[in-house]
């Protein structure tokens, strides 16, 4: 009886065309597409697996490796119209595969770190300038910004890179020798391999 | 485990479809015009303010909910401003005219047409808030606690705001089923 009722009332309130839905629908993907940051990514394959760059109008905005592509998509902002174009990410995966080729030493990449603080940003900054196939450890980073108390701090702003290898935070290792730690896919192996691959271990 | 974080345009792709089918309705049941007039203006609305107040979302929040309580406010003030009624709507009459110009539609069709506007009519008839409420439960689907967030109100004002809608509305069927079977 109950469902009865229901079904009357679920016919009684009328639905909109579908017509009408998908012109909706179009009305506010053109407006997001107007107004929202526009991100560009692609995929490439790489000695750590397949490798996954996004594009800001500002410049390089993510790296990531060993996630799978909604978990990369995911953390890109989250304000952003995202969309897969190689061609608008193709300067950077060509400067990637001449680095795993052994062909490039360093990146020379325009980088979008608008969502870090000041404080990681400064640490990737001088992070960048650490030369392959040479390690620093935690605390000359530090020093290097003035805080040599500040080990802790730059290993965490390290663990938030969001351009990995292209930001080398992997040439950061601990000074009792280890490799400190590694926060992008793979872990402390993938940070062993590029090292090795850079002929630093 | 942290929850994955969600970027807006999934809320386009997962939500615009059944947010634009509330607005339509709920503009539908309270105008004379077609829905599909100011639904597409209003549903724009109601995804540019969610796009402003995104970031200052808690993480964990029932995006659905959320998206519903905006639009509950963009369709209302869209109302408001066309000052619009429920006695605009048309009148049982007029339906009656448009079926005459038309094709003969079979006796039991007629009948049938005229219980669907009877309960339209009884709808729209109904207070704002118990329209919504029966509306986010029975056509679009919400549980209690997402009309609760809807509506802006607890879960028990929820329950209750669509209980005496149904009973309502139950009581005016009833009438209209008399009325047709020429008690």
């Amino acid at each position: 009886m109950a469902e009865r009722w229901l079904e009357e009332l679920r016919n009684a309130v009328r639905a909109p065309s579908d017509e009408g839905v998908a012109q909706s629908r179009r009305q506010v993907q053109n407006w997001f597409a107007r107004t929202a940051p526009l991100i560009e990514w692609d995929a490439v394959e790489s000695p750590v697996g397949p490798l996954y760059i996004a594009v800001s109008a500002k410049g390089v905005c993510s790296v990531d490796f060993g996630v799978t592509r909604s978990a990369f998509l995911s953390q890109l902002d989250p304000l952003a119209c995202v969309e897969h174009n190689p061609a608008a990410v193709a300067f950077v995966t060509a400067q990637l595969r001449e680095y795993f080729a052994g062909d490039r030493l360093r990146f020379d990449l325009p980088l979008d770190l608008s969502r870090l603080t000041p404080f990681q940003q400064r640490v990737l900054q001088i992070t960048r300038g650490i030369a392959a196939g040479t390690v620093w450890t935690y605390r000359q980073v530090a020093e290097a910004m003035g805080k040599p108390k500040a080990s802790r701090p730059v290993g965490q702003a390290l663990g938030h890179n969001p351009v990995p290898i292209v930001v080398p935070c992997h040439r950061v290792v601990a000074s009792d020798g280890s490799l400190g730690g590694y926060s992008a896919g793979g872990g402390l192996e993938s940070k062993r391999l590029l090292l090795q691959l850079e002929g630093a271990l | 485990m942290a929850s994955i974080p969600v970027r807006f345009e999934t809320l386009i792709e997962s939500y615009h479809d059944e947010i634009y089918s509330y607005v339509w309705r709920l503009l539908d049941s309270a105008t004379s015009a077609d829905g599909t007039v100011e639904a597409p203006d209003v549903t724009q609305e109601v995804f540019m303010r969610a796009y402003k107040s995104f970031e200052r979302l808690r993480p964990d929040s029932n995006h659905r909910a959320w998206l519903y309580k905006i639009a509950t406010h963009c369709t209302y003030t869209a109302l408001k401003h066309g000052q619009r009624r429920a006695q605009h709507s048309v009148p049982l009459e007029d339906e009656h005219e448009d079926l005459a110009g038309a094709d003969p539609l079979p006796d039991g069709l007629v009948v049938q047409h005229e219980a669907l506007a009877m309960v339209r009519r009884s709808i729209a008839a109904l207070p704002a808030k118990q329209q919504m409420a029966v509306m986010l439960r029975h056509v679009q689907g919400l549980d209690y606690a997402e009309i609760a967030e809807a509506l802006e109100c607890s879960e028990d004002s929820a329950r209750a705001n669509v209980y005496q809608a149904v009973r309502r509305l139950r009581r005016e069927l009833a009438k209209a089923q008399r009325v047709q079977e020429g008690e």
